[in-house]
């Protein structure tokens, strides 16, 4: 093994010592040098360009690079490159042997078992890994066997469709013909194939992350370690002067309007003298390699003057709180107001006003893919970017505006996203890469951590919701009234829509005469809120869902019936005053019982002398995973047991 | 990021104390499934050693036997051994029961059970398994060009969370514990999820009855996840010697375990899970002996 450098200077320089490695990888004998700090991930993807195998966490947690070695399943972010010395390594990328796609690939291709499909390799190697070992494996065994790998679209019920009937066509049972696909005239309630579905399933599609050019650069950012801190100076001279650095970035590299936001341009591409939250970005640095990139962030130094910081809301909104930005007096982002009727005479009218406080977490979105990109100049001077945005052209002249060129020389491309759940609509790294393909002229290439994905990227927008009902005795809802306050973070990213989403759909599908909604959205120095799925609404009905359980016990009803009495009908008029001609919601909550085989009447059975309810664990309902399938002697599961106890 | 000068993967345990002589510093390392974790932002963050030295590959470190009513097993055997070795399933079923709750089925393929025990997690998965077996480890170390070894039972080799009695010119090279054929065994665990979870609680129980299958012949308990160190119960394993076994004496049993909580957080959920496990456990291993119990109502634990 060649001794390049000594340990201190190594970590100093970026430049690693350097292992030659011989494996047979995919059949193939390879011998290449890498970097002796390489995980088997590494090597494959980034030396030997095999890039179907993905990193979702670099941890072990989530299974996407799970690869054969030596015939055995094994999560190859665990792996130091060395253990792969003189063995074989299989991947996702020819499992098929050139043959087209396998069967458990079909079978994932015939199920609809890819949605993004990032987590898809590594599910169809866990789903080979199973059936290899036990070829009638039961739906125990195959959960047990995916159990390493974690999908965050689909909910996993396609998945194990497709292993099982991979299952019977791989033993016998079925005929090879169940792979095709199924003659229908209708899409709905049929297993249409999804066209993209093959490209995922094979590894061959391409998420940013995936990508290569020639020359291409790598990026990373430094971020800020403060809630809230003034920026006093930044010396980058040490690490521009570092070999093999392209460029360091600053706010001061950016030539236009140096503003982004999907509602309120408020948050420059790089801390502008001042950090508002953890995990801000403070500088950027472009290198030959990812190692001399982070390298060269350990020698920018930083001055912080640190700041009173703002992490509760409802403090942020008080007289004589810090404020965060010019524009937003006490701290407010947004706020949005529905009235609709007289809600206090209703509440008087009312024989029952139930009150109660609802809190929800912030929450992050975890999609498999973390945040990546690549950027470059076209010879016409175009700067493009490719990176999984969920909202290509809003950044498109977002970034137009920021680095001060025509519309039509700025181009995004959406690439394959690897799971986004409105996650990926801020434009929070594509403004640093656009700069460093402009300023060094060469692609660019930036991956996040997981942890950096965490600390950097919106969070579903945390809510206190302080609720007030008015209720006839039968069940007739007179008023609402709510009041939410959400902590928005640092930057306003989608809180103004999310506060409109959760005042306009909050109260529910519910006919209400009197409708009182306060949606506050507030900054603070926590990690931004944004986008995230149903976007504001999960927040206001949960606790209006809630809320009537809560109602439905005070006033002795079948929460269902109190439900059905005060549904919206046809010619409703909404919180917000639409008339509406058509509502389904009745026969859609009809249809949900029925399918249910719910037991009508109080909650509280026992205290309103009702038998025990006869509505749980039902026909078609799926017993728990039990463990210890593999086990020879099958004990009986623990699963079961509980089941019989409760 | 975890990064090193060196990095070697001697083949022979001299050549393991040649390395660790040669690099000062040097870290050992097995399955990698902790360590590399560990680099990373939030908890180590960026290391760099002077040297790794892989023991994966020193031949006596993976071999596995059976002599007499012992097992032994190399400190490299990877966890899945516990589940797919023929000895193992035979002589030792409390193992294969441990390992399919130990993280998931790629991570048992690389994670060692040396690497598990000096880790010395108050939440390894293995200890309780292996505690129940009355587990010893050996450590190597050379002197003057002699290896030379010492045996402690597992119980005195962890002596606190992530501290054992490993010393730093040492290595762990072998486990040992008893064989076990015919004995009921059962091993719980609860975490967050299924795959992949820190335990909250876990335990193992190991029961065997006499030849009339009247009385509990012996017994063992070890738990995990509940203090700084997993460990036994043997005030409860002597309150059931001798005994024969009903639903009532396994609540008896269960209701002793109420103060051996000393975890730092959710006492009184670990407490609850802790009584009814030892319930379940000792019912499923007796089943598992032939002597099916009906169990007393759920109720009346911790009523």
């Amino acid at each position: 093994m060649p001794d390049i450098a000594s340990g201190a200077s190594a970590s100093a320089s970026g430049r690693h010592p350097m292992v030659e490695i011989s494996a047979r990888v995919n059949g193939r004998q390879v011998v290449r040098s890498v970097p002796n700090h390489y995980r088997l991930i590494d090597f494959v993807r980034e030396e030997l360009k095999l890039t179907g195998s993905k990193e979702g966490c670099g941890a072990g947690e989530c299974g996407t690079c799970s690869m054969f070695l030596d015939g055995k399943l094994i999560k190859s972010c665990l792996t130091p490159v060395h253990k792969v010395q003189g063995c074989a390594v299989e991947t996702i990328d020819d499992l098929d042997r050139d043959h087209g796609m396998t069967v458990v690939q079909q079978a994932f291709h015939k199920c609809g078992a890819s949605q993004c499909g990032y987590c898809i390799p590594g599910m169809v190697m866990a789903a080979t890994s199973t059936l290899r070992r036990n070829p009638h494996a039961g739906i125990d065994e195959i959960k047990e066997g995916l159990g390493g790998n974690i999908c965050r679209c689909t909910g996993y019920q396609k998945i194990l469709d497709a292993v099982e009937l991979a299952r019977d066509v791989i033993n016998g049972a079925t005929a090879p013909a169940a792979l095709q696909e199924e003659p229908a005239d209708n899409f709905m309630g049929h297993r249409t194939r999804r066209l993209d579905a093959p490209s995922k399933v094979t590894g061959a599609i391409k998420y940013a992350a995936d990508m290569w050019m020639a020359n291409m650069l790598h990026m990373q950012v430094l971020r800020s370690p403060h809630p809230h801190a003034r920026i006093l100076a930044i010396d980058t001279r040490r690490a521009s002067a570092l070999p093999g650095v392209e460029c360091v970035l600053t706010s001061d590299d950016v030539p236009g309007v140096d503003n982004f936001g999907v509602f309120i341009e408020d948050q420059p591409v790089m801390a502008r003298g001042v950090v508002r939250y953890v995990g801000e970005a403070v500088a950027a640095v472009v290198a030959e390699t990812v190692d001399i990139a982070r390298a060269a962030l350990r020698l920018i130094e930083v001055q912080y003057e640190t700041l009173p910081g703002l992490f509760d809301p409802e403090a942020a909104m008080q007289p004589g709180a810090v404020q965060l930005h010019a524009f937003a007096a006490n701290n407010i982002c947004k706020h949005t107001r529905i009235r609709k009727g007289d809600v206090d005479a209703a509440m008087r009218e009312a024989d029952l006003v139930v009150e109660e406080i609802y809190e929800t977490a912030p929450i992050e979105h975890a999609y498999l893919e973390p945040e990546a990109g690549l950027a470059y100049v076209e010879p016409d001077g175009c700067v493009t970017v490719q990176s999984p945005s969920q909202n290509i052209t809003h950044h498109r002249h977002m970034l137009a505006k920021i680095l001060g060129r025509p519309i039509n020389k700025v181009r995004m491309i959406m690439s394959t996203v690897g799971g986004g759940f409105g996650g990926k609509e801020d434009m929070i790294y594509q403004g640093m890469m656009a700069l460093g393909a402009i300023k060094t002229r060469r692609p660019v290439r930036y991956v996040f951590t997981r942890e950096e994905s965490f600390a950097a990227s919106a969070k579903r927008h945390p809510f206190k919701i302080h609720y007030t009902m008015g209720l006839k005795r039968d069940g007739r809802i007179v008023a609402t009234k709510m009041v939410m306050v959400s902590d928005g973070g640092a930057y306003a990213m989608s809180t103004p829509g999310v506060m409109n989403k959760s005042a306009i759909l909050g109260p529910g599908p519910y006919a209400i005469a009197n409708v009182w909604v306060d949606a506050i959205g507030v900054y603070t120095n926590n990690t931004p809120s944004g986008a995230m799925r149903a976007f504001g609404a999960f927040q206001s009905e949960f606790a209006t869902e809630a809320h009537l359980d809560l109602c439905a016990e005070r006033l002795a009803m079948d929460p269902v019936a109190l439900r059905m009495l005060n549904l919206m009908r046809d010619g409703a008029l909404t919180h917000t005053m639409q008339p509406l001609d058509r509502v389904l919601a009745t026969d859609c909550l009809q249809a949900a019982v029925a399918a249910a085989g719910w037991d009508a009447g109080v909650p509280h059975r026992r205290a309103h002398g009702l038998p025990a309810r006869t509505d749980l664990d039902g026909p078609g309902t799926r017993a728990p995973c039990t463990l210890g399938a593999y086990l020879p002697s099958a004990a009986p599961s623990h699963q079961e047991e509980q089941q019989h106890e409760a | 990021m975890l990064s090193f000068d060196h990095y070697v993967t001697p083949q022979t345990l001299d050549a393991a104390f040649d390395a660790i002589g040669r690099f000062a510093g040097a870290r050992l390392v097995a399955g990698a499934t902790d360590l590399l974790p560990w680099a990373r932002e939030g908890r180590a963050g960026d290391v760099h050693l002077p040297a790794m030295v892989d023991v994966s590959r020193i031949p006596e470190l993976c071999a596995l036997s059976v002599q007499g009513d012992r097992i032994r097993m190399g400190a490299a055997t990877p966890i899945s051994a516990f589940q797919n070795d023929p000895r193992l399933q035979k002589l030792a079923p409390v193992l294969g029961r441990c390992a399919v709750w130990f993280a998931d089925d790629q991570i048992r393929e690389q994670a060692t059970v040396g690497g598990n025990l000096v880790n010395a997690s108050p939440a390894g998965d293995s200890q309780p398994a292996l505690l129940a077996l009355n587990a010893s480890v050996t450590l190597a170390r050379r002197v003057a060009a002699r290896i030379e070894s010492r045996c402690m039972p597992l119980s005195d080799f962890i002596v606190g969370p992530g501290k054992t009695q490993l010393a730093g010119d040492e290595i762990l090279t072998t486990i040992e514990c008893d064989a076990v054929p015919g004995w009921g065994a059962a091993f719980e665990k609860v975490g967050h999820r299924r795959s992949l979870v820190i335990s909250t609680v876990c335990l193992a129980a190991l029961i065997r009855l006499d030849w009339a299958q009247r009385r509990i012949d012996d017994c063992r308990i070890a738990i995990g996840a509940v203090g700084p160190v997993p460990e036994r119960l043997h005030d409860v394993e002597m309150r059931l010697r001798g005994q024969p076994p009903g639903a009532e004496l396994l609540r008896e049993a269960a209701l002793m375990t109420a103060d051996r909580v000393r975890s730092r957080s959710r006492q009184q959920y670990r407490r609850e899970v802790l009584a009814n496990f030892v319930e379940r456990a000792l019912a499923s291993a007796l089943a598992q002996s032939g002597v099916a119990l009906e169990r007393l109502p759920k109720e009346s634990v911790h009523a």
